[in-house]
């Protein structure tokens, strides 16, 4: 039986949403596909993460080695072609995330194989996978199938749900890998900033966006409370990030980061095609304009032509009676 | 120091791009530009020159309108230009386009190599971090901050909140993430001598790559087909006064979409 091998990301020892979304369509893909799903993940993981990669997965392969602990793509890239060099999957997902965009495609490289980035469908026929990739920002959708084996892929954050796993429980095994150190040139420093306790943007599942009608930095305030009170993750237009209001972690869209939450609410916001192109895969769209004829109503589900300095504060209030808060 | 540039033209982000011929094509309408990234990955090339000296190299792979890219870097004040023009480097994918680009920075030797994160046609983020495997040299993604001294480079990488420092020996591939500089805008004096400049050209033959290697033959993935995506229905515009359009904003969310 052919393997389908996810890679499991961890933050803290523990799997990212989007490693969890992995694990559920392998599941699915395991299951109509005769497959074995197995699971591998590098450097710390903890032991509820164990349990919750098991309920999935056939088989958990947690590698060890101490040029794993921390992230470099060399490492990682090299560790995971050695691991599919010796369990020849037919397929490797990853999330499509800041470190699986980094090194799976020196992975691809190192196993002379294909791979297709930011992945948002896996469509399965009787012998082959294919997969469907937005490209220009999401203007056009591309239908890519492999003419080479793994199919390395990796998948935008919330394309996939989460299902409940069917209760089975995987085996759980370590490896070490002893890459001689001297392979692995990359030396991280350190890290700054990322302590932060809400949902990264590109995982949220909700997310309150701020554009230039926000007025200023200060107004930024009412996108917050918001945000506090539905539990979402802030995020801002590139206009608002050049002219200083918001970090540019913050920032939404083209020259940002690519956003698919179940809700994005865009406030004040005009709908630039650089900022359509970060966030048209999100399932419900509310945006709030003064401009009726506002461009980002053209791509949003639900509209209301009004000030979003005077809406904001009344959704929140309403939002706060609704949600017990 | 030797610096090289992966520079492409790409079509201009407003430019309209449909399936075509029952999605066999993509029409794209003819307005190119720079990429966005890769005028970064120019912009740094030139300051690392300023303060180090050296010599730039812009590299592209394409036909036509390609060119444009190489010149623009010329105005902007890059040395040299190379161009891999054949019908075989044609439609690959990141792999196939890598591995060409690979092999014509090794022609001769370089310390730096800088790209954009992304080109924004395909969006695949691919040929940076290849380019480095192919090249057997570590790379650093997204960065936003570079310095470089004594063969080595301290590197600024956007992570998803944060920023992450890495220290990488050169050689090195480093691919641009925005943040990192503001490119200039070339000088008439630039344009004039972009525009008279010889563009040398590479063939496979002279890289020692075979047709089969490179281009859609090269390719480990294919493109089935181009399909537009999902419309998404024509918005409900929310009516009333901003207090009434407020509660019934939130009662959809809750009580329709049951989103919240």
């Amino acid at each position: 039986m052919e393997t389908i091998l996810a890679f499991i990301e961890t933050k803290d020892g523990e799997p990212r949403k989007v490693s969890l979304e992995l694990l559920s369509e392998g599941r699915k893909l395991a299951r109509e596909g005769r497959f074995v799903l197995e699971a591998v993940a590098f450097g710390k993981v903890s032991e509820t993460a164990k349990e919750k990669v098991c309920a999935y997965a056939d088989r958990f392969v947690h590698i060890t080695d101490p040029v794993l602990d921390l992230y470099t793509a060399e490492g990682y890239a090299l560790a995971l072609c050695r691991h599919a060099e010796a369990t020849k999957p037919a397929v490797i997902l990853a999330g499509a995330t800041r470190i699986g965009r980094d090194f799976l495609p020196r992975t691809a490289v190192l196993l002379k194989t294909g791979i297709a980035s930011d992945v948002t469908e896996i469509r399965r026929s009787e012998d082959s996978i294919k997969v469907i990739r937005p490209m220009y920002g999401g203007k056009v959708l591309a239908e890519v199938s492999f003419t080479s084996a793994p199919a390395i892929i990796t998948v935008r954050p919330n394309s996939f749900g989460v299902e409940a796993p069917d209760g089975k429980a995987g085996e759980y095994t370590q490896s070490r890998l002893d890459i001689p150190p001297g392979d692995i040139r990359t030396q991280v420093k350190g890290v700054e900033g990322a302590t932060r306790s809400k949902a990264d943007l590109t995982e949220a599942d909700l997310i309150v966006s701020g554009g230039r009608g926000l007025k200023s930095a200060e107004n930024f305030k009412l996108i917050e409370d918001m945000a506090e009170v539905i539990g979402a993750t802030v995020g801002a237009t590139r206009s608002v990030v050049d002219a200083k209001w918001r970090d540019q972690e913050d920032q939404v869209g083209k020259s940002g980061k690519t956003v698919s939450p179940k809700l994005y609410i865009a406030a004040g916001i005009s709908g630039a095609i650089h900022h359509i192109m970060g966030m048209d895969t999100s399932k419900v769209v509310l945006a709030i304009n003064k401009d009726p004829n506002a461009i980002i109503f053209n791509y949003a589900d639900y509209g209301i032509a009004g000030d979003a300095l005077e809406i904001l504060p009344l959704m929140t209030e309403e939002l706060k009676k609704r949600m017990g808060k | 120091m030797n610096i090289v540039v992966l520079a492409k033209q790409v079509p201009d982000p407003e430019a309209l791009v449909e399936p075509g011929g029952g999605g066999t094509r993509l029409d794209v309408e003819p307005k190119f530009v720079t990429n966005l990234f890769d005028e970064f990955a120019l912009e740094e090339a030139l300051r690392i020159r300023e303060k180090h000296g050296g010599k730039i190299k812009v590299i592209t792979l394409g036909s036509g309108k390609a060119t444009e890219v190489l010149r623009t870097g010329i105005a902007m004040g890059a040395d040299e230009a190379l161009l891999l023009e054949d019908g075989a480097f044609q439609n690959g994918d990141g792999y196939s386009t890598a591995l060409a680009l690979s092999r014509a920075i090794s022609k001769e030797p370089f310390d730096l190599i800088l790209c954009g994160r992304q080109a924004i046609d395909d969006d695949r983020a691919e040929v940076g971090p290849m380019v480095a495997q192919f090249l057997g040299i570590p790379h650093a993604g997204s960065v936003v901050k570079l310095d470089v001294a004594d063969g080595k480079a301290v590197a600024e990488c956007l992570i998803e909140a944060g920023k992450e420092i890495v220290e990488l020996p050169l050689p090195a591939v480093f691919t641009a993430q925005k943040g990192l500089n503001e490119p200039r805008v070339p000088l008439i004096t630039g344009v004039m001598k972009a525009m008279k400049a010889a563009i040398p050209r590479v063939t496979p033959e002279d890289l020692g790559l075979s047709a089969a290697e490179i281009g859609a033959a090269g390719s480990k993935t294919k493109v089935e087909k181009y399909l537009s995506p999902k419309k998404k229905p024509k918005v409900q515009m929310i009516p009333g006064e901003p207090q009434q359009a407020a509660l019934e904003a939130v009662r959809i969310l809750i009580d329709v979409e049951r989103v919240l």
